[in-house]
């Protein structure tokens, strides 16, 4: 029903060429090369050990690759930290989750809003004037994630207290409300139940569609991989071995061989 | 005996009441001291996992500059800007020189760095004010001198005009970090950092910013402790043993929470005072030097998690 | 007077209130709104949660939004006599589209939102609806899902466009476009409003709200609204309910009760309506609220209560230990002082420092620190949970009622209040209970008819206006209505008497030490019965006893828990023995099975219902043994165990006697 061929996959936003990643001399990413376009979903599949999450890491900072280079945005550079992959607009998720468990849903989400927020801080602390107007402006942003999500019966809930479910749309949330211009999400559906993967598939859907926010995305559920994305890049051994549509990359000998072979 | 342990400090107690409330206000000054202690250990365990032992120095260090600024002829309050102003160079320092290079490396060798911190303070204290005890230019920084005479409970009750201004500050140092954790973005940042380094990078926290933040804040309450230490008895080094104060009241009260900082160091300064003066003399005195590290010991045995430290809740 | 037949009526009300005097030329509920307006512009009347912070109208402005609907609905082509679905959870512009439909002669539909797209599709033929308004996307698709198949429907107006941005239908339109269309036909036309509510009458059709039933297809019932009207003011001033009053409106709005709790009696008493932020934020909305006036059905009393002892157990021992000893003192003092009646000044204290560290807290914590009036219905609500919010000061009451009489048929008045009855009936209700035992009643909200179904309308209304409601039951000494059970599952003893065996066995089954009973005596001499005991619950006793047993069967045979049901037995046995109407049917005989009732064995159905047919046929020999005074009886049964392997048991069961009483007049002249 949702006509998705009306949204428009734009130019490349994120370029990634030549990259190269080892841990002393174990090689995890062995150039690799892609891009991203803006207003896609882009998958990233492969066996475990592929090096799908090194990829996401090296994309957002964590990692540095000794050699390759990345351009986000038309801005090229060989490394950054995931201070500056936040700051430039690259939001993530982990495949284990990474919340601040003592914190409840709302200040979790409010985090990713720590980027925008301008007032100097010591406004903040005399609760006065346009620290509160900045503050009721980020609240309602928050607010309308929570909505978005259907979360509003868990506000004020410690994070560590909710069901793992639960804990993936909180951290979703958080990375939705640094307003990204790439949202990077590692296994968004892992150790979910059925229905909990149905509405998981749906809110990646919506953000893609509402906000219009490019997505990256590492997934091990095929059907979910070729229901959601737009192009797919299979990596294996940490290299890249094919790169196209869902259907292309189906059929593609090499993915059949280290991929959909091998059942999980 | 046993009566002398067990029922006379009690009876005296109550046939003297005025003697208790003044045992009791002492307990309660030397109480808030501790709690500003421990506070300056917690806020640095928070968020960064580290055990500063340098915090004792750092208060004599932050006095001594106060104090040694303007026997070299720096106006008072300057003096104190300049001091906050040394803090602040001494965090950024802290986290340029020896935390950043040092950055995941396991928690002894960051605590063994705190270790060659305090090493570095005293030595740069004494080279650059010297080692000789200096007395705290109170009446320079408007801090009120004198006592107050209070008639109740049927006899007189000594206070501190210092003691009563130690307990308001400690209290509002208390009530301007409370506000500053809950309200302000840099303290949304600095419990998403405590909780969580991996998710703080990922919503674009720098760690760095945070460290200096964390250190400068705890040199803060250093200055703060340092000035009202400093008023009590002398400026020097010898002061930095009260330090060791801060290991009870941290188990009492839980090494990540600011609220067990404050209840901890009370329990512990009204305990020794009640020690010390009740059930003292039965052994010749001293018990203030250790009844502190007894009250811990004991402690530890029934909540090791301390009186506010967190249950942690994890879901597997 | 034989006993069988008795009608009573209840007092008329008495002098006109304030809410009769303010509504006396309202006839219908957009005539109501715009009295509303008017007496109570600036009071709250609709709440909602937005983005965490709650919105609220007043009435002035509710009246300004429906005005701007019901022109809306106007300029799309509704007509008088159009039947507008309304589908989706509880939403202030949902109630408000109600109203919009009244107002324009239409008549809203609401239909459940949890009900499947065929479900919905039923209730959209059969009322013929050209309209339908859906909350989100959610009941959209469900609605395009049956709109091919069902052509009659038009147009489909959502509250909420979220992810619907690529639905590019024609005949899908949002609320907030509709409001516009009609602000435009407003200003052209300012009159509009007012002279078409100035058409509509009392004995219009207001609502139809389909009925699930147990069997067969859904009905339409048609309510009027002077049906709707009447009962809501009657129970306005029944139980004093003022403009003052703040409610949630959290239960489905196709049934009966939302409709005149959050609906009719909100605008005839003019009080506020919350709608909560989602159906899994109730708990904490009720909290934030703090309603003064409160339904909930006993299974939602039962989890609230679960939910607090979960905590409870949780907490430290202190907490525990005192939250014990006050609810212990809760128990036998709070529901005493709720009804006013005399207790000692100890307790009186005792209870007030218990308010002040555990009842206070505790109904704060779950929401009730304002709640004024509480009600229960639907079914039978244990005795233990409805004393538990009794005895904590809060004033649930049970009442009795059905779609087809606009909700109210028996409501208990404050100071009269049991587990046990549902009450006198409601102002201005007659009841009736004919000789089968079946509860009939008449009333101003006796419903119009089943829509389109002339013959289930004749079967359940006879000609004089009275409706069978299905239910059997008896009105006890104090002139309150009690319902027994189904009437068609209702029998004869031998004599004549009436015998409801799920009555009785519902009384055994609330002792902690019976777990599942099965009564017969229909066309018999006397009741006897099969009894379960409850493992964890006797075996607890006899350990406290000393009394050593190897298993269910062994236990079940001693003579100490013979001896121990019997006390049950014979304590209800009394309680019948109060009763006109069912002293004949004490239970005469009983015996302990030696095996537990099962599911796995067909004695039960999967949610634990006794089948009765089968297990009278699976124990004849039992069955017999009961009837025919011999003192054992023997029985050979197949039993499945717990690995699926099937065995033979063999069982000699003693048959014990229990006293039974002559009826109690002592408590009938009381």
């Amino acid at each position: 029903m949702a006509a998705s061929g009306e949204r428009r996959i734009g130019d490349v936003v994120l370029k990634v060429e030549n990259i190269s990643l080892a841990f002393g001399g174990v090689r995890a990413l062995n150039d690799v090369s892609f891009d991203i376009r803006a207003h896609e979903i882009r998958a990233i599949i492969g066996p475990n050990g592929a090096g799908k999450s090194s990829m996401l890491n090296v994309i957002n900072g964590f990692y540095h690759p000794q050699q390759g280079r990345i351009t986000f945005k038309d801005i090229a550079r060989e490394n950054f930290g995931p201070y500056d992959a936040a700051s430039r607009g690259i939001a993530r998720t982990f495949q284990n989750i990474a919340l601040f468990k003592g914190m409840s849903t709302l200040d979790n989400i409010m985090t990713g809003r720590l980027l925008k927020m301008k007032v100097p801080f010591f406004w903040q602390l005399l609760r006065y004037g346009p620290a509160m107007r900045e503050e009721v402006e980020h609240r309602r942003f928050v607010e309308g994630i929570i909505e978005f999500l259907e979360i509003q019966a868990i506000r004020k809930v410690p994070v560590g207290r909710l069901p793992y479910g639960l804990q993936k749309r909180v951290e979703l949330g958080r990375a939705l409300a640094m307003e990204p211009d790439l949202l990077l999400l590692d296994e968004p559906m892992a150790g979910m139940n059925v229905e909990e993967k149905e509405d998981m598939c749906r809110f990646i859907l919506d953000i893609n569609d509402e906000f219009g926010t490019t997505i990256a995305l590492i997934e091990h559920d095929m059907s979910v991989v070729m229901d959601l994305s737009d192009r797919v890049v299979v990596l294996d051994y940490g290299r890249k071995i094919a790169d196209g549509t869902p259907e292309e990359v189906r059929s593609n000998r090499e993915v059949i061989d280290a991929y959909l072979g091998v059942r999980h | 005996m046993l009566y002398s342990i067990f029922v006379d400090p009690f009876v005296q107690m109550v046939e003297l009441p005025d003697l208790l409330v003044q045992v009791l206000w002492e307990g309660v000054v030397a109480g808030v001291l501790y709690a500003l202690i421990a506070l300056g250990f917690v806020l640095i365990f928070k968020a960064s996992g580290v055990f500063n032992f340098a915090q004792g120095i750092m208060v004599v260090f932050a006095a001594l500059s106060l104090v040694g600024l303007h026997e070299n002829g720096v106006p008072a309050p300057l003096a104190l800007v300049l001091t906050v102003a040394i803090m602040y160079a001494l965090a950024w320092s802290i986290e340029r020189i020896v935390l950043r290079p040092l950055v995941n490396q396991p928690d002894i060798i960051l605590f063994m760095a705190t270790f060659g911190i305090s090493y570095l303070l005293i030595g740069l204290g004494e080279f650059i004010f010297g080692g000789q005890p200096k007395m705290m230019i109170t009446d320079q920084l408007m801090l009120p001198r004198g006592a107050i005479d209070l008639q109740i409970l049927g006899g007189r009750v000594t206070v501190q005009k210092l003691d009563i201004a130690a307990a308001v500050i400690a209290g509002m140092m208390v009530a301007l970090l409370a506000v500053f954790f809950r309200s302000t973005r840099v303290g949304l940042a600095l419990r998403a950092v405590a909780d969580s380094h991996k998710a703080a990078l990922s919503v674009g926290i720098s760690l760095n910013h945070i460290w200096v933040v964390v250190w400068f804040t705890a040199g803060l309450v250093a200055l703060v402790t340092g000035i009202m230490w400093g008023a009590r008895s002398d400026v020097s080094f010898a002061l930095q043993i009260i330090a060791l104060k801060a290991l009870p009241v941290l188990i009492l009260g839980g090494f990540t929470s600011v609220p067990g900082a404050i209840v901890g160091g009370l329990i512990i300064g009204v305990g020794e005072k009640l020690g010390e003066f009740y059930w003292g003399p039965l052994v010749g005195g001293g018990i203030e030097s250790w009844l502190a590290y007894l009250i811990a010991l004991v402690f530890l045995l029934f909540r090791p998690q301390g009186l506010f430290g967190e249950k942690i809740i994890e879901r597997i | 007077m034989d006993g069988i037949q008795r009608t009573s009526v209840s007092t008329p009300v008495i002098g006109a209130s304030r809410a009769r005097a303010r509504l006396k030329d309202a006839d219908t509920f957009p005539k109501i709104l715009i009295a509303n307006a008017r007496d109570f512009t600036g009071r709250p009347a609709s709440r909602e949660k937005d983005l965490g912070i709650w919105q609220t109208w007043t009435w002035s402005q509710v009246l300004g939004e429906t005005k701007a609907l019901a022109a809306g609905l106007s300029a799309l082509g509704a007509r008088r006599g159009d039947k507008i679905a309304i589908v989706g959870d509880n939403r202030p512009r949902l109630y408000w589209t109600m109203c919009a439909a009244q107002a324009i002669g239409c008549v809203p539909v609401p239909v459940y939102q949890d009900a499947v797209a065929a479900e919905m599709g039923f209730v959209i033929d059969n009322a013929g609806a050209r309209f339908a308004i859906a909350e989100d996307q959610e009941q959209v698709d469900k609605l395009l899902q049956i709109k091919d198949a069902h052509p009659g429907l038009e147009t489909i107006i959502f509250e909420d466009g979220r992810g619907m941005r690529h639905y590019a239908q024609p005949f899908l339109l949002s609320f907030a476009k509709v409001q516009e269309n009609g602000r435009d036909l407003l200003a052209r036309d300012p009159g509009f409003f007012e002279r078409e509510v100035a058409q509509g009458k009392g004995g219009d059709v207001a609502v139809m709200l389909y009925t699930s039933g147990t069997t067969g297809q859904p009905k339409g019932v048609v309510l009027s609204h002077s049906n709707v009207l009447v009962t809501a003011l009657n129970s306005v001033e029944l139980e004093k309910l003022t403009e003052a009053e703040e409610t949630l409106a959290y239960l489905p709005m196709a049934w009966v009760g939302d409709h005149i709790f959050s609906f009719g009696q909100s605008y005839v008493a003019g009080f506020c309506v919350g709608c909560p932020e989602s159906g899994a934020t109730v708990m904490t909305d009720l909290r934030e609220l703090g309603p003064t006036y409160f339904f909930a059905p006993p299974r939602i009393w039962e989890n609230i209560l679960t939910t607090v002892m979960i905590r409870m157990e949780d907490a430290g021992w202190i907490k525990r230990s005192l939250f014990k000893r006050f609810m212990d003192l809760a128990k036998r003092v709070g529901p005493a002082l709720l009804d006013r009646k005399p207790v000692g000044v100890v307790d009186r204290l005792l209870y007030k420092l218990g308010d002040l560290l555990i009842y206070a807290p505790l109904r704060n914590t779950l929401g009730f620190s304002r709640i004024r009036l509480a009600y229960t219905a639907g079914e039978a609500i244990g005795p233990d949970i409805f004393d538990f919010y009794r005895s904590l000061g809060v004033n649930v009451k049970q009442l009795y009622g059905m779609t087809e009489a606009a909700v109210f048929i028996c409501i208990q008045p404050d100071g009269e209040v049991r587990p046990d009855t549902v009450g006198p009936p409601a102002p201005e209700v007659e009841v009736k209970i004919v000789e089968s035992g079946e509860v009939l009643f008449r009333s101003p909200g006796v419903f119009q008819a089943y829509y389109k179904n002339e013959k289930a309308t004749s079967e359940s209304k006879t000609a004089d206006g009275w409706v069978k409601t299905g239910d059997a039951g008896f009105f006890d000494a104090d002139g309150h209505l009690r319902i027994i059970d189904r009437a068609k599952d209702v029998g004869k003893l031998a004599d004549g008497s009436l015998f409801a065996p799920k009555y009785i066995e519902n009384k055994l089954k609330f002792f902690p030490y019976i777990r599942e009973a099965v009564a017969f005596g229909a066309d018999r001499d006397f009741v006897a019965v099969f009894i379960n005991i409850d493992l964890a619950a006797v075996g607890n006793w006899a350990e406290r006893q000393g009394i050593v047993y190897g298993g269910y069967q062994e236990l079940a045979g001693r003579t100490e828990v013979y001896d121990l049901i019997r006390d049950c037995v014979e304590q209800v046995n009394r309680d019948l023995s109060r009763e006109t109407t069912l002293v004949g049917s004490q239970i005469k005989r009983f015996l302990i099975l030696h095996k537990e009732l099962d599911a796995d064995d067909g004695e039960l159905t999967r949610t634990r219902k006794v089948r009765r047919n089968f297990v009278q046929d699976r124990y004849e020999p039992l069955v017999n043994g009961l009837f025919s005074g011999s003192e054992r009886a023997h029985i050979e049964t197949e039993v499945t165990f717990e690995d699926g392997r099937k065995g033979r048991v063999k069982a000699d069961l003693a048959i014990a006697e229990a006293e039974r009483y002559p009826l109690d007049q002592l408590k009938k002249a009381s």
